[in-house]
């Protein structure tokens, strides 16, 4: 059978539009639909209702608070971490290694590893304890003390989620030609102008991706947040599910879905706007 | 371009239709196997539903039951609204396909208001006696509607450690039968020494998302002060009801607002005294039996609140098979089946032979628990309202409140004023008396 050859591109996209059709598409709509309407007709009443809840606020502003927050110091320490691991060490693979063992484990179990870490009656505090710094346990759960429950979920998502940083950037950095590196240091220049001038420049499309990939997973952060923290720190993904779960309120979750994927939309637009990638050979 | 539009919307339809037919080949093998000669009871149950559970009833229950009666059963595990459109549509039709129901009271309670329950009064079952609470909630109107089948509660659990700090005039003895000085007021005490004592809130709740903490509000604390589980929402007893909440709070251990189940903070020593679901703390009884005591619940001014989960058995009028599904029903209830459920899934026996026949262990400390609780005089007993999916709005306004009222410190006046009008109307949608 000859197929045209102008199809091609159009058979080889297909499965994968397929899946995105019934798993993305259909989804979308339908979220759409119980969204918007009411009774068939167009309505906003179920956007009011959202809108009015003090919860929704919240919600958005924790999960942008911890996306911000969270982030930037992980591609912050993912570049220290890549930088520092990109030369020639003994044991070089080990280290590679233990940094992203954390990458195989998912956020609802890092969230149970932290809470045993930091509970009244765990590690943390009874070691504060024994060398004497304390004599009180420092409480990291509930709802009085929510600041810090912010922390401990920094905390482990940093611990958790930074490695997929740390992949991208030191695969970004190995694939960074040293004949830059070498050509720049004839010139004179020392560590911190090539890192500016060179490296920095030249990972841009690493650290672009890395950002994209993270922030799009900050704004569905759940599981970790539900295990530390519960309701008192409320998420966009975790008040969604509550909706849905416990008050059967399908047209409020699909307001929360459409919101997440909303901002992923939004903030993937933005990266990909401001941070042009540069590559030295194009560069006119 | 409309050509190749044309050939993505054929494959399209290639992919539905695969979907579409694979749907129909299922349909068509149920059908194969309620048509056969063997009789095959349709047994639909909003009980015993997660895996773990649903495996038991197939492979332990079912199995010897067959064995015993040559009886096959098809157990379909499914939500209460499924249960609840599937059953009105088969009734409504007169082509009903379900032999027997296993629902919670409320559940049950609503299906023979609309008539759709066949009446078990001639019915006798021999060598057990069920207990008579739940024999009396199983009557409606002069008909036997169900059979009580299983039962769940919540209790609390005390570390035998926090017997050592009881307030003046307050016995071990007291708190473990639930007499009249075992109060609200006297738990109060009690948490407050435990803090003094060992520097650390010693009391537990489950207030985290997934946790029963609502249970607590309207089943407990509700009925104890004001006598009602939602009739007084918002009476003057309510708000002196929060403000003691408010109080005790400062004694229950903060990261309580996180905790969704209280067996792990008890076994981890976060905790000295807990309130939870019995299935929810059994794993730490089972760990550690000779630690913990199961105990009643205290009482407030109107008496002792607490809830009764009541599981039971129904045939549905014009069931095919309703000898077979009595046959089922008998099995169930048999006591050496009943201990066997507890032992399995942790239900608690509906017939006093079965009380009885528990070995000793980590599960006889919660029976004796669970027992004495239910035989306090002065018990107050609140059954879940049945409200379907409305069931959460329910729930979440005493969560709301709670939140409110105790955690962020508002007016509790204010909010009770506000949020009671919301619950009750939410019986008066269902046309339910208000509880």
């Amino acid at each position: 059978m000859k197929v045209k050859s102008s199809y091609i591109p159009y058979l080889l996209i297909l499965p994968a539009f397929a899946y995105l059709l019934f798993f993305v598409g259909y989804p979308l709509v339908q979220a759409l639909y119980t969204a918007f309407t009411q009774n068939g007709q167009f309505s906003l009443a179920t956007v009011r209702k959202t809108f009015a809840d003090p919860y929704f606020w919240e919600a958005l502003k924790y999960t942008i608070a911890l996306a911000g927050v969270i982030v930037p110091t992980q591609v912050g320490l993912a570049l220290i971490l890549a930088l520092a691991v990109n030369r020639a060490f003994k044991g070089k693979d080990l280290t590679i290694y233990v940094l992203t063992i954390p990458l195989t484990i998912s956020d609802v179990a890092a969230g149970l590893i932290w809470y045993s870490m930091l509970s009244p009656s765990g590690f943390l505090n009874k070691l504060l304890l024994k060398i004497g710094l304390i004599n009180q346990p420092i409480y990291f759960f509930g709802y009085q003390y929510r600041h810090m429950e912010f922390l401990a979920i920094v905390l482990a998502e940093l611990w958790r989620a930074t490695s997929i940083v740390f992949v991208i950037i030191l695969a970004g950095l190995q694939m960074i030609s040293n004949e830059y590196l070498e050509a720049a240091e004839v010139f004179g220049a020392d560590y911190w102008t090539r890192l500016r001038k060179i490296v920095i420049p030249l990972l841009k499309p690493s650290i672009q991706s890395a950002l994209i990939i993270r922030t799009l997973f900050a704004m569905q952060i759940f599981g970790i947040v539900w295990i530390l923290a519960g309701r008192d720190i409320p998420i966009l993904a975790g008040e969604g599910f509550y909706r849905l779960t416990e008050l059967k309120e399908y047209d409020v979750a699909s307001i929360y879905a459409l919101v997440i994927a909303g901002l992923s939309l939004l903030l993937g637009a933005l990266y990909i706007k401001f941070m042009k990638a540069e590559y030295l050979e194009v560069r006119r | 371009m409309s050509r190749k539009v044309h050939l993505v919307g054929v494959l399209v339809l290639v992919l539905l239709g695969a979907i579409v037919s694979g749907c129909i080949g299922g349909d068509q093998t149920t059908t194969q196997t309620t048509t056969t000669e063997e009789v095959t009871i349709t047994w639909l149950s909003t009980q015993l539903n997660p895996p773990e559970e649903r495996a038991f009833v197939q492979e332990q229950l079912l199995k010897e039951f067959s064995d015993q009666t040559g009886i096959d059963v098809n157990f379909i595990p499914i939500s209460y609204a499924d249960l609840a459109t599937r059953l009105e549509a088969e009734e409504k039709t007169g082509k009903v396909t379900i032999d027997l129901i296993a629902d919670l009271h409320g559940g049950l309670d609503f299906f023979a208001s609309k008539g759709w329950l066949e009446d078990l009064s001639g019915r006798k079952l021999e060598g057990r006696t069920f207990i008579s609470t739940f024999e009396k909630y199983a009557t409606i109107n002069g008909k036997k509607v169900y059979i009580p089948w299983m039962s769940a509660t919540y209790v609390m659990v005390v570390n035998k450690k926090a017997f050592d700090y009881l307030p003046a005039g307050l016995t071990q003895e007291d708190v473990m039968k639930g007499t009249e000085k075992w109060t609200y007021d006297a738990l109060l005490e009690w948490a407050k020494n435990l803090k003094d004592a060992t520097g650390q809130p010693q009391l537990g709740f489950p207030a985290g998302p997934k946790g029963l903490l609502h249970r607590f509000l309207h089943g407990y604390i509700y009925p104890s002060f004001t006598g009602y589980q939602a009739k007084n929402f918002d009476s003057p007893e309510a708000v002196e009801m929060w403000k003691y909440l408010r109080e005790l709070w400062q004694y229950v251990n903060p990261a309580s607002t996180t905790w969704d189940a209280m067996g792990e903070p008890l076994l981890r020593g976060e905790v000295m005294i807990a309130w939870d679901h019995t299935a929810r703390i059994k794993n730490a009884i089972e760990t550690n039996p000779d630690q913990f005591a199961v105990v009643p619940v205290p009482r407030g001014p109107k008496g002792r609140g607490f809830i009764l989960v009541v599981a039971g058995l129904a045939i549905p009028k014009n069931a095919p098979h309703p000898d077979e599904a009595w046959k089922l029903i008998d099995y169930l209830t048999k006591p050496e089946t009943q201990v066997k459920i507890l032992e399995n899934v942790g239900f608690f026996p509906t017939v006093q032979e079965a009380t009885g026949a528990i070995p000793s262990g980590p599960l006889k400390v919660i029976a004796e628990g669970v027992t004495a609780q239910s035989a306090t005089p002065d018990a107050v007993v609140a059954m879940i309202p049945n409200l379907g999916e409305k069931g959460g709005q329910f729930t979440d306004a005493y969560r709301t409140a709670f939140q409110r009222i105790v955690l962020k410190g508002e007016d509790p006046e204010a909010v009770v004023k506000e949020l009671g009008p919301q619950v009750k109307q939410l019986f008066q949608e269902m046309g339910q008396e208000i509880p």
